[in-house]
Formats: structure tokens, sequence, C-alpha cells
């Protein structure tokens, strides 16, 4: 009950803290709109400009931190109970990449290009990176396979994978044209590039359905929290029950990185932060990750377009302000 | 209720460890598996648990083969708690017990009154109630042991098997939990099952001894039959020399060498 307190405590000082992101990403960019001009514009006193900027460019961007920093925080607090280590996240494990690859392929093999893609190709592009996502990872999981599921294997596999990937990624990125290839490389290190509404239609639905499905499993993710044998005498179908979470996770991953490009450390600070403020229980700690990783994309999607003239990928953003954190998690792992 | 195993062989990586063996649990009673390092017995405990695949014959409960029954159902009448587990950081004991009531819940549904007094019941019998909010990461040796065990009896099952279960833990804290198993077995006539290193506690504990060596089992009886110096040399290869303890009038090994050639 104590726990409870806690959590929903915490729950609505993450709801204010991202409302007030919100917010302040509707009042600054290009053109600053002050928050009266933004209530103005909201009740339909706006000038046709501010209605153009807030509701076609900053609301959907803010939609897709959200819907992306939610997808990727909960994405690593799953593979994490699942793997039994603090240290699995998507980008480690090679998903991102994967996804990534699948969506360079499908973009330079179909489209030719990265400009001017046509609607289909829109709804066609999450399909994509969640397919490089799960080939990702079923290579993981045939390449780590042994009697079993090991997850160090899994893990150092996918740490394999990864470089392996990127190097792919390399490769193709210097075949394109120049335009094309600052592009890639802009989307590769995590930018929230489709900020528009009809991506937002694209994706949203599937993070609507994949959610609530893994917090539907939070149960299942104590007890494997425990690892394979005791939660196997609990009576939970540990490597059915473990597989089908992977498969969740790695969804979520390949739907933020279609929105959201290799947006690293997301996935694996947000839930690391959560547990730190709610402990291990999946029913507190799923929702804290996601609001942790909203949080931290909208405000590093607002600093990335306004730190400087240039607009920076939220992506390098968030791995400047994770990797301290991060080399902080590797000092104080046993 | 009826465990045992018939023709049960036991394979890891290609290796047979464990070649046809027949043995049978008895109801209501503590019995000890001992034998030396790698002979096997902690691999027959968790096949008997079907935490680990039989690559040939079964193991049988009340004439069913436990690997082939729902795992679910499995879970409702045989509990089992593996070699040193560990739990999530920040776990509270309250926590940890509770999730011993998994067998009984499907998908998002609430802990009924009994599932709650089952919880309560096996906090207070293993004496947590002081502890309950507390880390099980915080606790001392002894004390998170007995939290696993805890979350094993609130599985409510007829059978507890345990493996090695006093390992790491100090002295004090080893008779601590045997005797707080020893209780579980006397009240509700709960079978416990164990694999246990310290032969002296396998004799003191333990109403029936099953001694393996080499996935065979050698010999199974009171501790009067078990500790006996033909059998410990056959067993473990060392001469002992045996006394009744004047507390318990059970057999004591008082002194021990190795068996030269």
């Amino acid at each position: 009950m104590k726990q409870q307190k806690r959590a929903r405590f915490i729950w609505v000082i993450l709801s204010l803290l991202i409302l007030a992101a919100c917010l302040i990403s509707f009042n600054v960019g290009k053109v600053s709109i002050s928050p009266i001009e933004v209530w103005q514009t909201i009740i339909g006193q706006g000038t046709p400009k501010q209605e153009l900027i807030l509701f076609e460019i900053r609301l959907p961007a803010i939609l897709l931190a959200l819907l992306v920093g939610t997808g990727m925080a909960i994405s690593g607090a799953v593979l994490q109970t699942v793997t039994r280590n603090e240290l699995a996240e998507p980008g480690i494990l090679g998903i991102n990449a994967g996804a990534g690859l699948m969506v360079v392929l499908y973009i330079t093999l179909f489209q030719g290009s990265l400009n001017n893609m046509s609607l289909l190709s829109t709804f066609a592009m999450p399909f994509f990176a969640f397919l490089g996502a799960m080939l990702t990872a079923v290579l993981i999981l045939f390449l780590s396979w042994k009697q079993g599921l090991h997850t160090i294997r899994l893990l150092l596999t996918g740490i394999g994978i990864n470089a392996g990937i990127t190097a792919i990624l390399t490769a193709l990125q210097l075949r394109l044209n120049p335009h094309d290839f600052m592009k890639a490389l802009t989307w590769l290190s995590g930018d929230l590039w489709a900020t528009q509404w009809k991506y937002v239609w694209a994706l949203a639905p599937w993070f609507m359905l994949l959610i609530p499905l893994t917090l539907y499993k939070s149960h299942i993710l104590n007890v494997l929290h425990l690892g394979p044998l005791v939660s196997t005498g609990l009576g939970v179908r540990t490597e059915r029950e473990r597989l089908s979470l992977i498969v969740l996770a790695v969804a979520l991953a390949g739907l933020g990185v279609a929105a959201g490009g290799g947006i690293a450390f997301l996935g694996l600070i947000s839930p690391h932060i959560a547990r730190k403020l709610v402990g291990p229980k999946h029913q507190y700690l799923l929702p804290t990750a996601a609001m942790i990783g909203a949080l931290i994309l909208i405000l590093a999607d607002m600093l990335g377009k306004n730190l400087l003239k240039v607009d920076i990928p939220a992506g390098i953003i968030v791995s400047i302000l994770s990797a301290p954190y991060f080399i902080y998690l590797l000092l104080k792992t046993k | 209720m009826s465990l045992s195993a018939r023709d049960l062989t036991i394979g890891y990586e290609g290796n047979i460890i464990v070649p046809k063996l027949n043995m049978e649990i008895k109801k209501g009673k503590v019995t000890a598996i001992i034998g030396p390092n790698g002979c096997g017995k902690s691999t027959i405990l968790k096949t008997i648990a079907r935490l680990h695949k039989a690559s040939g014959g079964g193991v049988y409960l009340d004439g069913q083969d436990v690997h082939r029954m729902s795992t679910k159902k499995l879970a409702q009448q045989l509990a089992i708690l593996p070699q040193s587990p560990q739990a999530p950081e920040g776990l509270t004991v309250q926590d940890l017990v509770s999730y011993g009531r998994t067998p009984y819940q499907t998908g998002f549904s609430r802990f009924t009154a009994h599932d709650l007094e089952m919880v309560e019941w096996a906090i207070e019998e293993t004496g947590l109630a002081a502890y309950r909010d507390m880390p099980v990461d915080a606790l001392s040796g002894g004390q998170r042991q007995r939290a696993w065990i805890a979350m094993a009896i609130a599985q409510e099952t007829d059978i507890l098997l345990l493996d090695e279960p006093t390992t790491y833990l100090d002295m004090a804290h080893q008779l601590e939990v045997l005797e707080l198993l020893r209780k579980l077995n006397e009240k509700d006539g709960r079978t416990i099952v164990m694999v246990i290193h310290d032969l002296n506690h396998a004799s003191r504990f333990a109403d029936e001894l099953i001694a393996v060596k080499e996935g065979m089992l050698i010999c199974q009886g009171t501790s009067e039959q078990v500790i006996s110096s033909e059998v410990l040399r056959e067993v473990f290869d060392i001469e002992t020399t045996i006394v009744t303890d004047p507390q318990t009038s059970k057999p004591a090994i008082l002194s021990y060498n190795l068996v030269r050639q």
C-alpha cells in the first residue's frame, strides 16, 4: 500500500513535468509563441500562421516524442527483466540497428530517395522497421539458443549483431548521394523526423495495442524477474512467456525506430530511474519508466531544436544526457 | 499423494548423468538426498520438479507424469526452491511471498481473501512479520532464506522440494532453516525433499535418506541405515567414525578420513 501511494505520487509529479515540457515545447522554436498566444490559438483565436505552427508542426512532434519515448522505455524495461540484466536495451542488442537497416534498405531500394515519400510508403514504414527489428531478434535468438534461452549468450550475441549491422549500415550510407547521406545519418542518430500527423496516425494504433498488452503482463514479469527456475516452479510457462515478451519489446523498439530513428540509451536509463523511484514491481515500474522515457524525449527534442542555430537530433541530446549515467552504471555493476 | 521416479534417465549436453533411476518419495516425511559433488542429486531434484527435462522414463505424481502435466496445475501441488535464488533489488518480503500465489492467478485477477490469508500465514509461520516491508536484499542470509521458504509455502502445496537450503548460511542460521522445515513437516504433514551437503544435518532432520553416486541410487532408508561406515565408504570414498548423538539419538559422524588404496 505504501508503495502504491508512493507510485501514485510520483505519477502525478511526472505527469505535471510532462505537461510542463509540452507547454514549453509549444512556446519555443524558430518562431516563439507566448503562452497567452498558445492559449488563444487553442481556443481558436490565433492567427493562421500560429495555428499552422502549433497544430501542424509542434503538436504532432510532441505526440510522437511521447509515443516513441514511452515505447522505448517499456521495451527496455521488459528486456532488462526478461534477461535479468540491467544493461539490456534494444539499442545495445542491435534491434534498433536492425530496424534502421531495414528502413534504409526500403527507402534506398524502393523509393530511390529519402525525399517525397508517398502516403502508402509512410504507412509501410512501420512495417519495415518492425520487420527489421523482428528479423534481428530472430537472428539473435537463433544464434544464442542452446537447449533454451541463456541470457548472457543472448546479450553477447546481440552486442555482436549490433556491431555487424552498424557496419552494413555505414557501407550502405557511403553509397548514398551526399544529401541522402546527411539525412540518413541524422535519422540513424535518432531524429524525430516524422513530425506530421500522418506519421502519428500510422504509429499510434500500434502503440495503443502493444502498451496495454505489456502492462497486462506485469505480474508475469514480476515472477520472471525471480529467474527461470523459480518462475517455472511457480507454474509460469517460462520459455514461452519470455519469448512472447521479447517479441513485444522488439515490436515496441521497432516502431520507435520507425518514427525516431536509433535513439540510444533511452530504453536503458528510463527503466533504471523508474526502478530507483518505485521499486521493481512492474505494475508501478512500467508506467513510471514510460513517463520518464516520454519526458526525456520531449525535453531532448525541444533542446535539440533550440539549443543551437542548427537542429541537433534528439537522439544525440539523449546520448549526451545519458552517457554519464551509463558510465556510472557500468562502474556500479559487479 | 505419491511421488516416484521410474526408469528416470537424465542427460545434459549429450552426456547421461542419471541412468534409469527408480525411487519412491515417502508421503508426509522429510527426505534428504545426499551424495558427492557432481553425483547428480541436484539434477534429480530439478527433474522431479520439471525444471529439467528427462531424457527417458518419468516422474510420477499420483500416477501422472509431471513433465506432461500443466505446469500451473503441478505448481498447485508441488513447490520447489532452487539453490541460492536472487531477489530483484528492492523487492519487499511481502511482495516476494505474495508471488507464491502465482499458480492460482489469471491475468489481472485480484487477490482473494484466501490468497491474502495464505500470504499472512506464510509470513507468520516463517517468523518474518516484523520484516514484511523490508527489501529482501537487505535481510540477513538466514532471514532471506526464510523469506524464500515463505514464498514456497504460500504456494499451498503438499510437497516442498529444496535444493541446498542451508548453503552459504552460518551454523545458527542453518539450524534455524532446518528447524523451520521440520516444523512445517510436523504441523501439517507436508512432504519435504531436500538436497543437502551436511551429513549430520541429513541424519538429524530427515526421516528418510537417499544416497546417490554417479546418478545411481546406492542406498535409501533411515539415518541408521544410510549413515553407516559401509554406505559412506561406497558413496563418498571416506572412512568414518560414527557415534550416536546423545541429544538426538541419531547417528553422527565424529571424524572421517579419505579411503587409502
